[in-house]
């Protein structure tokens, strides 16, 4: 599955596009970014509600897919620029964690 | 991180990297005060301005190994996150100064985890620099200063075993000290 169908199947919202083809093999939950940085799989979506400058560098260093951001959570506008200049595809949807990942664990 | 004290040992590090031959570490508690502050203050090389603004961006790093570098960034946001501060000063050739200051009744505190632990092993594995702690909560203080060690122990280094057992007997009953006894 890719970026893109993630997005049309759940009816996400875009904030940052960058490559939405690319694959996405697994899911992470989190918020700690420490805890994340360390075990987030590659060409995971990863879902959490911290949408600042940090997660952009964890999301890189993970080689996750996209971030999503539950909940509605808010993306730093410094957060935004830096996921346009490193390339992170940075999505939004209202549900929580735990319900989008019921969904994405059907589709992948 | 899930302990500052985690933090302590990464900022130190850094100190030590930067060729500092004295870092004080201070923790101040203060219930009353609701704030929880740590600073690290080195005698190490120093950086400019604009090295201290790369420290705190995540995408800059030293390191050749990869691209971001989170250490001081997510020490950083963990102070905010409690309506807290997180500064850094310091000067070329004269040394650097981290303070994280925390509001600690917030929800999103980090708890400051076994920072005796750290000092003991900053200490174990740094034997030729100097620290010096200091910690203080509202009901006292005290400090440890590996220089006044030194004077007392002559020649013996500061990580043989049984300097470092007394190392730690002192930290946890100073510590039980000002905490209560907790």
């Amino acid at each position: 599955m890719t970026v893109k169908e993630l997005i049309e199947k759940l009816d996400l919202k875009i904030l940052v596009e960058d490559d939405l083809d690319r694959e996405v093999t697994d899911c992470y939950i989190g918020d700690l970014l420490s805890w994340v940085m360390g075990r987030a799989p590659a060409d995971s979506a990863w879902l959490t509600v911290m949408g600042n400058i940090n997660s952009i560098a964890v999301a890189t260093l993970a080689d996750a897919s996209c971030i999503i951001l539950v909940e509605n959570a808010a993306l730093d506008d410094n957060a935004r620029q830096k996921a346009e200049m490193h390339g992170v595809n940075i999505l939004t949807t209202e549900e929580n964690s735990y319900q989008l990942a019921v969904k994405i664990s059907k589709l992948i | 991180m899930r302990e500052l004290s985690l933090n302590v040992m990464d900022v130190a590090q850094n100190s030590v990297r930067a060729e500092a031959t004295l870092v004080r570490i201070s923790v101040t508690e203060s219930d009353k005060e609701d704030r929880l502050t740590i600073v690290i203050a080195d005698n190490g090389y120093g950086m400019t301005d604009e090295q201290v603004q790369q420290v705190i961006d995540p995408f800059f790093t030293t390191r050749t190994t990869r691209k971001v570098g989170l250490g001081v960034p997510l020490f950083k946001l963990s102070a905010e996150q409690t309506g807290g501060s997180f500064d850094i000063q310091s000067e070329k050739g004269v040394g650097t100064t981290t303070t994280a200051s925390y509001v600690k009744s917030h929800v999103d505190m980090t708890p400051l985890g076994d920072i005796n632990d750290t000092i003991k092993i900053l200490i174990q594995c740094n034997p030729d620099i100097d620290f010096i702690y200091t910690c203080t909560t509202d009901a006292g203080s005290f400090t440890l200063d590996t220089r006044e060690l030194r004077e007392v122990l002559g020649d013996v280094a500061l990580d043989t075993p049984d300097v470092l057992e007394w190392i730690a007997d002192y930290l946890e009953e100073n510590t039980k000290s000002i905490y209560g006894g907790a």
